[in-house]
């Protein structure tokens, strides 16, 4: 078996009591394109940042294309085959996109020319101006422009298309899906983005209070999962582990099923509560359900918790 | 790479001080010669010879009078864009994700600004003795020519203490405010204990420069601010270590 280009094994961060990133497992194979959502908060930053040893973790470890993050020897290794493009992608005001591709290049021995030149073009960077004059958008394409020209093995982009009109966003998805996926490259990006994620990931993982609630193939949501709406009084407790997530709202239940719905919706039934739907989920709606729901609950143990029957009635 | 960024970043203020220190180095060393007649000023070399001992010991004297400040100057502003200030401007990620170990970066912009500050220390200075030895056809010109390492030697710490408090400040404004906070507090708090209490507290580093204003070049060896000295380079060495030290360990 490859190994894994990313993997983390119980990693967490926490600032004082607050905890950041908690226990999270991830195994993100070579050649993936795995989409890593939550909301604003939920801990993808500091995930990414721990990966790339700007953060250290307070407890798990962590493993990029085999190397360990946290041994500064190692780290050296990663950077040469990793490309970031952080959150806020500030870079020197005073010097030019021009300049900054020179300087860039001395640090990478992978670094291609012509695809910096491509970009540039392709991207439409004016690369005479200084940084400090380029609008939010062009400085993102900057940023964009240093990490996709380094040739590396694994990008982490976290949220690459913010600020970027929608030209730009499709420009920039084209370029990673014909220049980086077609060529086996690994690529880890956060966005609040869902449409762009459903464009080009096909793994998604969904973070919320710094726990990864969910992990799955893309295609896999598409055909499998579903939201089971079901009402009744007195409902019973769930026990099935299909269940992602449930939550109430006022009189009706909703269930997020990783599979088999029908037979969880039978067996609802059989506990006396009338179904009310059974429909096939977007990404969108199943990361608003994740992450709005009422009820903490997750992979597995959606049955511990049922909501009191007082708040159906 | 990284040392390009740290001079093109530095540049204009490099020059600046340049030209700072420069330009009345050489006003003061040319000052002798100028004269004004009817209403225009000329210069006349021959003053120079008259006297051409005394003239170069008061020229030289002034000479570091003025540069002595740069010395300080270039080494706070200089060191104020120590890696430690780019976590609060935010390209610190940029810098610390490339393959470049955070202790070779401290090290390189330390280089460049200590490379820079004794460019500002010695062109300004020689230059000046240069003018000053042809005019006065003597080159016996003692304090000119160990004045711009003894304002290196008390610069070096100051563009430790500078690195220092950036990246304990994790700007460059901190960095500025504290560095300037510590001299200022450290100079009024020996002011203050000097001449009511008769304690004579440690002019820091400053001594050899101290030293040099006094016009005490010739005096026997053993006169000389060893400890000052000493403290000077121990403070040179231990303040980038410390800035290092934090740096590597700093999360953004």
């Amino acid at each position: 078996m490859s190994e894994a280009a990313i993997f983390t094994e119980g990693l967490s961060k926490s600032f004082g009591a607050q905890a950041a990133v908690a226990e999270l497992n991830l195994k993100i194979q070579p050649g993936a394109v795995y989409g890593f959502l939550g909301r604003n908060g939920a801990g993808k930053t500091t995930t990414m940042r721990m990966l790339l040893g700007l953060v250290r973790p307070t407890k798990g470890s962590a493993r990029v294309l085999g190397l360990d993050p946290a041994k500064e020897a190692e780290l050296m290794c990663i950077l040469e085959r990793v490309a970031f493009v952080p959150q806020r992608k500030q870079l020197y005001g005073w010097a030019t996109p021009a300049e900054m591709v020179r300087m860039n290049k001395g640090f990478f021995p992978r670094w291609s020319d012509d695809g910096a030149a491509q970009l540039a073009q392709r991207l439409e960077i004016p690369m005479k101006t200084e940084f400090k004059k380029l609008s939010i958008g062009n400085q993102s394409k900057v940023a964009l422009l240093l990490a996709l020209a380094q040739e590396a093995e694994v990008l982490i982009l976290d949220e690459p298309t913010a600020g970027l009109d929608p030209v730009m966003v499709d420009e920039i998805l084209r370029t990673l899906i014909e220049d980086h996926v077609s060529q086996g490259r690994t690529i880890f990006v956060s966005s609040h983005h869902l449409g762009e994620v459903e464009q080009i990931c096909d793994w998604v993982g969904i973070l919320e209070n710094g726990r990864l609630l969910l992990e799955s193939r893309l295609e896999e949501i598409r055909q499998e999962f579903r939201l089971v709406i079901a009402s009744g009084e007195g409902l019973p407790a769930v026990s099935s582990t299909n269940v992602v997530s449930a939550t109430t709202d006022g009189r009706f239940r909703r269930y997020v099923v990783s599979r088999e719905a029908e037979r969880f919706a039978a067996e609802l039934r059989g506990q006396g509560s009338t179904i009310l739907e059974i429909s096939p989920l977007g990404l969108r709606e199943l990361f608003l359900h994740l992450v709005q729901k009422e009820e903490p609950c997750t992979l597995g143990n959606a049955g511990a918790k049922p909501a009191p029957v007082s708040s159906f009635s | 790479m990284y040392a390009w960024k740290c001079w093109r970043e530095t540049r204009a203020s490099f020059i600046f001080l340049l030209i700072l220190s420069t330009v009345p180095a050489l006003l003061v060393t040319l000052s002798p010669g100028l004269k004004e007649q009817n209403g225009w000023w000329h210069f006349d070399s021959s003053e120079y010879l008259r006297n051409p001992g005394p003239t170069s010991q008061l020229v030289s004297i002034m000479v570091l009078s003025v540069l002595w400040p740069s010395g300080f100057l270039s080494a706070v502003f200089l060191g104020a864009t120590a890696p430690g200030s780019e976590i609060e401007s935010g390209t610190i990620e940029y810098l610390w994700t490339r393959p470049r170990w955070r202790t070779s970066l401290t090290w390189t912009h330390w280089s460049v600004c200590l490379a820079e500050m004794v460019t500002v220390a010695v062109v300004p200075t020689y230059l000046a003795a240069a003018i000053l030895g042809t005019l006065t056809r003597t080159w016996n010109l003692p304090l000119l020519m160990i004045a711009p390492w003894m304002m290196v030697i008390v610069g070096v710490p100051m563009l430790g203490l500078t690195t220092l408090m950036t990246a304990l400040r994790r700007s460059a404004k901190g960095g500025l405010i504290y560095t300037a906070g510590i001299v200022s507090v450290y100079l009024i708090v020996r002011q203050l204990v000097t001449v009511p209490l008769h304690l004579n507290l440690p002019p820091l580093f400053a001594g050899p420069v101290i030293w040099l204003m006094n016009n005490k070049p010739f005096v026997p060896l053993s006169a000389f601010p060893w400890g000052s000295l000493v403290r000077a380079v121990l403070l040179a060495a231990a303040l980038p270590l410390a800035a290092q030290y934090l740096l590597k360990r700093a999360e953004v």
